[in-house]
C-alpha cells in the first residue's frame, strides 16, 4: 500500500478477509475446549522456560531472563486495555511505580513481607486506576495516548516531591538481608523464577479473560464503540473493568522490580523509554490483541538489548541504543502487524502453496 | 508589583519558547495525526546543526538559521517519505517508529558528542536591556519575536497560498480533498517538512540559550504537547496563546506556589482542559474525535 493514491475506500475482497483474519485475536479461543487451551497454555510456558533451563549456568543469561519474564508479563497486563480494548496507555508507569513504592514502603516501614506487601498496591491501582483513567476514556487514539503520558509525567513529578513517602530524587534502598519471607535471595535464579510465575499469571489471567463475556465484550467496544453500546454494553464499564485487571497485574510486576533492583527512584520508575512506553513497544512489535505477541515481543527485544549493551558498551556511549533504534524503526516499517503478525502471513502463504 | 511585573515577563519570554517549539509539532500532529515524539530530536538535531555552522564555518547561531531550517526541512521530508508514510494506516506502528527514532537520532549525537557539552555563543544573543527594573535578554526576546512573525507568515501561508489551502483542505476531510484531485502522500510530506523546518528554527534560536545534550529534546517534547492541546489541534493562534500560557502558568506557579511544583501544576491544567474541552481554546470542534481507526 505504497502508493496510497490507490488506497481509497475499500479493500481488495481477499486483502479484506487478510486483514480481517489477522486482527483476529488468536482465533476463536471460545471454541476450543478448556482441556487444549490448558495443553497449549502449558505447551507454552514449556517453550519460554525452555531458553532459561539452557542457559541458567550464565549468570549475564539469568539477568536477561529474569528482565524479559518480567517485561513479557508486563507487555501482557498493558495489552489488556491497549491490545484487547483499544486504549493506547502510555500511563502504565504510574501503576507500576505505585506497585514499587508501595512494597518498598510497606517493608521499610512496617517490616511487611513483600510477598503480601505487594498486593495493596495491586489493589489500589486496580481500584484507583480506573477511576484516574475515567474522565480520558472519552478521549480517542492519540489524545488518549498524550492525556495519560501526562499522568506519568504528573506523578514523576509528584513522587520527586513526595519525598516523605517515595524517598525524594533519591529514591528508596532496600537492605540486602537475604530471605525467603523478605523476598531477598542469594541466588539469582529464584528471581528468574519469580517473574516466570508472574509472567505465567498474566497469561492466565488473560487466557480466561478472553474465554469470557467482558473479553468478548472487551473487542466488541474496541471494533465499534457505537455498535457495542447498541448491542446493550456498558462500554464505560467495559473499559474500567479490563483497566483494572490491567493496572492490577502492572503494580504486581513493579512490585518485583523493586525487590529485584532493591533500589527505585522516579527517574528510574517513570522513565518513558525503559519503563511506560517500554510496554507499549514490547507489545507493537510482538502482535497488538494477541496472546502470544506481548511474550514473543519481549523474548525478541530484552535480550537484544542486553546484548547488544554487552557487546557494543565499550564501542562508544549509545551505540548500542543506536542499533535498538534501528530495529524499532526496521521492525515497524517490515512487521507491520508484529512478529504474531508475520508469522501468520507466512503460516497462510505455507498452506496455500501446499498442493492438495 | 514590581515582582508580578517580572514574573510575567520571565512567562511570556519562556512561552516564546515553548510556542515555538510547539508551532511545528502542532502542525504536524494537526494535519497528519502523527504522535511525533521524534520532534523534540528534530530541535536538539537544529542546535547540534547551529553549533556546527558555528565550528566550521564561524557563523552567528541566527545566521546559520538560514542553513539549518532548510535542512531540517529536507531531514523531515526524508523522514516522512521513508518511515512514517508506508505506515500511514496504522497509527500505534508510527507512534512505535517515531519512538525508535527518537532513540535513534539521540544516541547517535551521543555517540558523535562522547557525550560532551557544547555551547554556541553568539554576540548578539549575550546583550541584555533594562526596561525600568526589569532585565531581559535579546536571545529570549528574539524567540518572541521569531515566534511572533513565524506564527503570523504560517498563518499567512495557510490561508492563502496554494499549498497552504491543500494543507486545510486534507486536515478538514481527506477523502473529499482527494476526490478534488489534492495530492493528500504529497501535501502531508509538505507539512512534516514545513513543521520540521520550525523545528529547525527553533533549535538553531535556542541554541544560544542552552547547553547542548543529545537528551536535551525532552525538555521542551512534552510542554510542547501541552500547548498543542491547550490551544487546539492544527490551530497556529493556539500554538502562539497555547505557548504563553503554559510559560505563564509555569511562571507564576514557581513563583507564588513552589518552584518544584510548577510542572505539574500546568499538566494539571492540560489534563482539565484535555478533558473538558478536547479541542483546545482555539480548536475546531470535532477535531479530536479522528481516533487511530478512522484515519484511512
Amino acid at each position: 500500500m505504497s502508493g496510497a493514491n490507490t488506497h481509497t475506500v475499500g479493500l481488495a475482497p481477499d486483502e479484506d478477509a487478510a486483514r480481517v483474519a489477522a486482527e483476529a485475536p488468536d482465533p476463536a479461543l471460545g471454541l476450543i475446549s478448556w482441556r487444549r487451551v490448558a495443553l497449549l497454555y502449558a505447551g507454552g510456558l514449556f517453550l519460554a522456560a525452555l531458553p532459561f533451563s539452557l542457559l541458567s549456568g550464565d549468570l549475564f543469561w539469568v539477568n536477561l531472563f529474569t528482565y524479559t519474564y518480567l517485561f513479557a508479563g508486563l507487555a501482557v497486563a498493558w495489552n489488556v486495555i491497549a491490545g484487547f480494548g483499544g486504549q493506547f496507555s502510555l500511563g502504565h508507569g504510574v501503576f507500576f511505580a505505585v506497585g514499587a513504592y508501595t512494597t518498598v514502603r510497606l517493608y521499610l516501614g512496617w517490616q511487611l513481607s513483600p510477598w503480601l506487601g505487594i498486593l495493596p498496591g495491586a489493589a489500589a491501582c486496580a481500584l484507583i486506576g480506573p477511576l484516574i483513567f475515567l474522565p480520558t476514556f472519552r478521549l480517542k487514539g492519540s489524545f488518549f495516548a498524550i492525556a495519560t503520558l501526562a499522568f506519568n509525567e504528573v506523578a514523576l513529578v509528584m513522587s520527586n516531591y513526595m519525598e516523605s513517602i517515595t524517598g525524594g530524587p533519591r529514591g528508596l534502598q532496600v537492605p540486602f538481608r537475604a530471605g525467603v519471607a523478605n523476598m531477598i535471595f542469594t541466588n539469582p535464579r529464584a528471581y528468574t523464577l519469580l517473574a516466570f510465575g508472574f509472567m505465567a499469571l498474566a497469561l492466565g489471567v488473560v487466557v480466561v479473560l478472553m474465554r469470557s463475556r467482558l473479553g468478548y465484550y472487551l473487542l466488541a467496544v474496541r471494533e465499534d464503540e457505537d455498535a457495542a453500546r447498541a448491542a446493550g454494553i456498558s462500554v464505560t464499564g467495559v473499559k474500567l473493568r479490563a483497566t483494572a485487571i490491567s493496572a492490577g497485574l502492572t503494580a504486581l510486576g513493579g512490585g518485583l522490580f523493586a525487590m529485584y533492583v532493591r533500589t527505585i527512584d522516579p527517574l528510574t520508575l517513570f522513565s518513558l523509554p525503559d519503563i511506560g512506553v517500554k510496554f507499549a513497544l514490547l507489545t507493537l512489535i510482538g502482535g497488538m490483541g494477541t496472546i502470544t505477541g506481548p511474550v514473543l515481543g519481549a523474548f525478541l527485544i530484552v535480550p537484544l538489548e542486553g546484548y547488544f549493551r554487552a557487546a557494543l558498551g565499550g564501542a562508544g556511549p549509545g551505540v548500542h541504543l543506536i542499533l535498538l533504534g534501528l530495529v524499532m524503526v526496521l521492525a515497524a516499517l517490515f512487521m507491520r502487524r508484529g512478529i504474531t503478525g508475520a508469522l501468520d502471513a507466512a503460516w497462510q502463504r505455507w498452506r496455500h502453496a501446499r498442493p492438495k | 508589583m514590581d515582582s508580578l511585573l517580572h514574573v510575567l515577563v520571565v512567562g511570556l519570554l519562556l512561552g516564546g519558547i515553548y510556542g515555538l517549539v510547539s508551532l511545528g509539532l502542532n502542525l504536524i500532529f494537526g494535519v497528519i495525526r502523527i504522535v511525533n515524539f521524534a520532534h523534540g530530536e528534530l530541535v536538539m538535531l537544529a542546535m547540534y546543526g547551529a553549533y556546527v555552522c558555528y565550528a566550521t564555518l564561524g557563523l552567528d547561531p541566527y545566521v546559520s538559521v538560514l542553513i539549518v531550517v532548510p535542512a531540517l526541512f529536507v531531514v523531515g521530508v526524508l523522514m516522512h517519505r521513508l518511515v512514517l508514510q508506508p505506515l500511514h494506516a496504522e497509527s500505534s506502528m508510527q507512534i512505535f517508529a517515531t519512538f525508535g527514532l527518537l532513540i535513534l537520532f539521540q544516541n547517535a549525537v551521543l555517540a558523535l558528542t562522547r557525550g560532551e557539552g557544547y555551547s554556541v555563543p553568539s554576540k548578539l544573543a549575550a546583550t541584555t536591556f533594562e526596561v525600568g527594573d526589569i532585565r531581559v535578554t535579546m536571545s529570549r526576546l528574539v524567540i518572541f519575536v521569531a515566534l511572533t512573525l513565524a506564527a503570523i507568515a504560517l498563518h499567512v501561508f495557510l490561508k492563502r497560498t496554494r499549498i497552504g489551502k491543500s494543507i486545510r483542505a486534507v486536515t478538514q476531510d481527506r477523502q473529499a480533498a482527494r476526490l478534488m484531485g489534492i495530492n493528500v502522500e504529497r501535501t502531508f510530506t509538505i507539512t512534516f517538512g514545513i513543521g520540521a523546518a520550525l523545528a529547525g528554527l527553533a533549535g538553531a534560536l535556542l541554541a544560544p540559550i542552552y547547553t547542548l545534550s543529545p537528551g536535551i529534546g525532552g525538555n521542551f517534547i512534552l510542554a510542547a504537547f501541552a500547548v498543542v492541546v491547550l490551544g487546539g489541534l492544527g490551530s497556529v493562534a493556539g500554538a502562539y496563546f497555547g505557548g504563553m500560557i503554559v510559560g505563564l502558568v509555569e511562571a507564576f506557579a514557581g513563583f507564588y506556589i513552589d518552584p518544584e511544583l510548577k510542572q505539574a501544576i500546568w499538566f494539571v491544567i492540560f489534563l482539565a482542559v484535555l478533558v473538558v474541552r478536547p479541542t483546545g481554546l482555539f480548536g475546531q470542534a470535532g477535531a479530536e474525535d479522528v481516533g487511530f481507526r478512522e484515519q484511512t
